[in-house]
């Protein structure tokens, strides 16, 4: 009646069970490509070249683009995909950037390019002190203070008469020819993506990045390992609040006016979020990916659809398939199944 | 003194409507455990039913509120089955189903604005620009109507809850999902009807709301705000603490709104909803803050 | 001896990660207590979720009186007779006792009956009759593992299944949990119980099973398995002395 061990002895069970957890642990390549992101970053910066050989203004306008977005997409999933934190009110970090140098190049005419750095910083002071607050409660009602964070700051924006009310700010514009109009934003923004991209590359892979991942999974876990999880999660909010304004305030000054429902909207937001979702949250090339393809998509239904609204139902059509089909997005999904090419795999 | 009886049943009336709005949110969230992020879109569907059916065959938005509603229960059950059911099982289910719901409400917006535009509408029957004088008190009659259904559907909710065979399995699930698995309870299908009522009330909402406020699709991120601070102060999943929770902001909110300015007795809300979060993230009836 | 309960060969596991069972294997006596032990990730948790239907069964039959229970949900598998009571007790903290044990037949259709079985229940457990208007939240670990186990007698099942029921309970409750086991079985309740804490376990019951790997490596009378020297090595912390 008795079924027998298979094993003769306990000896080879426990052979057994060493083979087996080997198994079921993950093998990674350790090496990265570091060629391609250098490569991709030497033929954005000589792309403007283009421009002696005839108009390619528009095409640097989707390179800038896409980005400025690169940018904050990545500077969000410091705290959204690192730490686990899904804010959906960094708007308001990408308003106090944009306004921040915005003002600053209204009143005494110094640009955004000098500035930027500066009203990253403050938006990282205003990251860190409302962190400080809503960062006490987890999960939905992190979301939704998030959410609330952004309404109260559009009312307030809307009646702040020195930055303009709700009619805005309008800023000067360069007097540069057109062909080479674009050039400084252009590459403001190449330079700061690959900062930023280098910047998290870095944060995920120190102490600091192992922790918020820990405390991502499990806060609790975390905090009685010894984690520091509020000073931590604070500063991950605070870091990626400095990435969104600093994208801000060169933004700013680049589309010439400033004004309350255009930067503290929730579909800024949205959209930050979804690069990450699409791209691969808690990857380093995720955003950069999301930020492509949400640019390529925004392409396409202006094209196609035009009218904002229709657009606003296809970036909700496009972020429901994208969670239910892709929830671990682009470069998520093809890493677990193994497929990652290794020109992607930045992580 | 009259003056302040007169703030005073201006924000019950209104808190009676938000109350309800609310009570869906909060329903939705205790069953299934997902803050629905597109459920003030969903009232503004119901809004846009009312509306059109008084703008059309000149139909009383009180008398239209059960066809709203039960056009967004069916669409309820419908999204429950496209978009939620799939989930039940799914690893960092809270933060997906908030993201989803983000997505649909955006899906809603996008919808309705290209069917209807953004222009503000506001569904007009007699009594909503008329009132009722007792004393020196100037009691609007739309809203008073609409506080009074709204308290009225609430009261019937309640009753369904506490003392049907249906009420209890939704609160059993409410209370603990997994035990009320193993006992008996198809969750699933609970969750389903839970879902289908949640968003019915939001459809019953819409028709009040259609004549007590003005919308359009977007307006719909200033009531998300709004509603949430209402019912994470009065606990989510408790109805009972939405309904609390909503009277005493909207009163505060009346008084503020009469006394420093009508802007920011919108943020009375928003500050609520921040102050609470700090002090008693459970809120007042709900139960342990959440955990991510 | 025909088989109440039969599991032959099952592979399951979480989501779509990896098999944690993969060649779980398990005969199930009627009126007998019957342990199943083995190391932390062996898979005996899943085991018993996965035979309530709270998770797939990707291959593999589990056949209950003679029909094929793969697919169903716990709630279709509690009305053919299999109660399971999961590690956390699965207790509603903010009904009474008497409330929690209402709850417990929810599927009897017969409101008089359930009371009836209810008044037995408190009649024999005068822990629970003590506190019977008591929030089940505000209990000890042994009461309310008292309440949940006593919670599934309401409906007079054939199979209880326990996921680790000595979690968190001090030596003498565990040996009282145990020794209402007993009770059960001797009504004619099968017990099919996980427990961490091998020696005791085994100790209390008919019939010990050894998963390890997602497998099914041994199965025995209790006795025999205790009494095993690669179990003791294995899983029992060394040679038992005398």
């Amino acid at each position: 009646m008795a079924v027998n061990l298979q094993q003769a002895d306990a000896s080879s069970v426990l052979e057994a069970r060493r083979i087996h957890n080997q198994k079921l642990a993950r093998q990674h390549d350790q090496t990265r490509a570091t060629w391609f992101p250098l490569t991709v970053l030497g033929v954005l910066l000589a792309l403007p070249l283009l421009q002696l050989t005839g108009n390619y203004n528009y095409l640097l306008h989707l390179v800038l683009f896409t980005a400025s977005y690169a940018v904050m997409a990545s500077g969000w999933n410091i705290i959204g995909g690192f730490a686990g934190y899904i804010s959906l009110g960094h708007a308001v970090f990408f308003a106090i950037g944009g306004y921040f140098s915005g003002v600053l190049l209204a009143r005494y005419g110094i640009s955004s390019l000098l500035t930027a750095p500066l009203a990253g910083l403050a938006a990282a002071a205003c990251g860190y002190i409302v962190g400080l607050i809503t960062l006490k409660v987890r999960g939905p009602s992190f979301i939704i203070s998030s959410i609330a964070l952004l309404m109260i700051a559009r009312i307030l924006f809307d009646h702040w008469e020195f930055i303009g009310g709700a009619n805005g700010l309008s800023l000067p514009v360069t007097d540069l020819p057109v062909q080479t109009a674009k050039l400084p934003y252009y590459y403001a923004f190449v330079l700061m993506a690959a900062f930023t991209v280098w910047a998290t590359y870095r944060i995920k892979h120190s102490k600091f990045g192992l922790g918020l991942r820990a405390l991502s999974k499990d806060e609790v876990k975390a905090e009685s390992a010894g984690i520091n999880t509020r000073f931590y999660k604070v500063l991950a909010f605070a870091l990626s609040a400095f990435f969104v304004g600093m994208a801000g305030a060169v933004w700013g000054e680049y589309l010439t006016y400033l004004r309350p429902n255009i930067f503290l909207i929730i579909l800024v937001s949205a959209n930050l979020v979804l690069m990450c979702i699409l791209g691969g949250k808690g990857t380093i090339a995720g955003p950069v990916v999301g930020a492509i393809l949400i640019v390529a998509f925004n392409e396409i239904f202006v094209a196609t659809l035009g009218a904002s609204e229709i657009n606003i139902l296809a970036t909700g059509f496009v972020m429901v398939l994208g969670l239910m089909f892709f929830p671990n997005g682009v470069i998520g999904t093809l890493a677990r199944k193994g497929k990652l090419p290794r020109v992607l795999n930045w992580d | 003194m009259t003056d302040i009886l007169q703030i005073l049943i201006l924000g019950l009336a209104l808190g009676g409507v938000i109350a309800l709005m609310g009570s869906g949110l909060s329903l939705v969230f205790g069953v299934m455990r997902i803050v629905n992020l597109a459920h003030p879109s969903l009232i503004i569907c119901g809004a846009y039913v009312s509306y059109w059916a008084f703008k059309l065959w000149g139909l009383d938005p009180i008398a239209t509120l059960p066809i709203a509603a039960l056009i967004m229960a069916a669409i309820g059950v419908l999204l429950y089955r496209l978009m939620f059911e799939s989930q039940a099982k799914s690893a960092r289910y809270s933060e997906m189903t908030v993201l989803l719901t983000f997505a649909l409400a955006m899906i809603v917006e996008g919808f309705l604005g290209a069917a209807f535009t953004n222009t503000q509408r506001v569904t007009s029957p007699e009594y909503a620009t008329d009132a009722f004088f007792i004393g020196s008190l100037f009691i609007p009659k739309g809203q008073l109507y609409a506080g009074c259904v709204s308290l009225a559907i609430i009261g019937a909710l309640t009753l369904f809850l506490n003392y049907s065979r249906l009420g209890y399995a939704i609160r059993a699930t409410t209370q603990n999902r997994e035990a009320a698995e193993l006992l008996g309870v198809n969750v699933n299908l609970i969750s389903m009807i839970a879902f289908a009522i949640g968003i019915g009330l939001a459809g019953a909402a819409g028709s009040l709301v259609s004549f007590v406020f003005s919308f359009f699709p977007a307006k719909q991120w200033e009531w998300i705000a709004m509603l949430m601070s209402v019912v994470v102060l009065g606990g989510m999943g408790s109805v009972l603490g939405t309904v609390v929770a909503a009277l005493l902001l909207s009163v505060i909110a009346a008084f503020v709104g009469t006394w420093v300015g009508a802007t920011w007795s919108t943020m009375t809300f928003f500050l609520a909803l921040f102050v609470i979060l700090l002090i008693r993230p459970q809120g007042l009836f709900g139960e342990k803050p959440e955990l991510a | 001896m025909s088989d109440l309960l039969q599991v032959t060969n099952i592979t399951a596991g979480y989501g779509d990660g990896p098999a944690i069972l993969d060649g779980a294997r398990l005969t199930v006596e009627p009126g007998k207590v019957h342990c199943i032990i083995g190391p932390n990730g062996a898979g005996k948790s899943t085991l018993l979720k996965a035979i309530c239907g709270m998770l797939t069964i990707r291959k593999g039959d589990v056949i209950f009186k003679g029909e094929r229970l793969n697919g169903l949900r716990p709630d279709q598998i509690l009305r053919k007779g299999i109660c399971f009571v999961p590690q956390e007790r699965a207790l509603f903290p903010k009904m009474t006792v008497r409330e929690n044990l209402r709850m417990g037949g929810y599927v009897l259709n017969d409101a008089k009956l359930r009371d009836r079985r209810i008044d037995e229940i408190l009649e024999r457990f005068p822990v629970l009759r003590e506190r019977a208007d008591q929030h089940a939240g505000t209990m000890s670990g042994g009461q309310q593992q008292t309440l949940a186990m006593a919670r599934t007698l309401i409906v007079k099942p054939d199979i209880v299944m326990l996921d680790e029921p000595s979690l968190g309970l001090a030596p003498k409750i565990v040996q009282e949990m145990f020794d209402i086991m007993k009770m059960m079985s001797q009504e004619g309740v099968t017990v099919l119980l996980v427990e961490q804490n091998a020696m005791m376990g085994l100790k209390n019951s008919d019939w010990g099973v050894v998963l390890d790997l997602g497998r099914t490596l041994f199965e025995g009378p209790a006795e025999a398995v205790l009494a095993d020297p690669r179990i003791q090595e294995l899983y029992l912390g060394g040679r038992k002395v005398a």
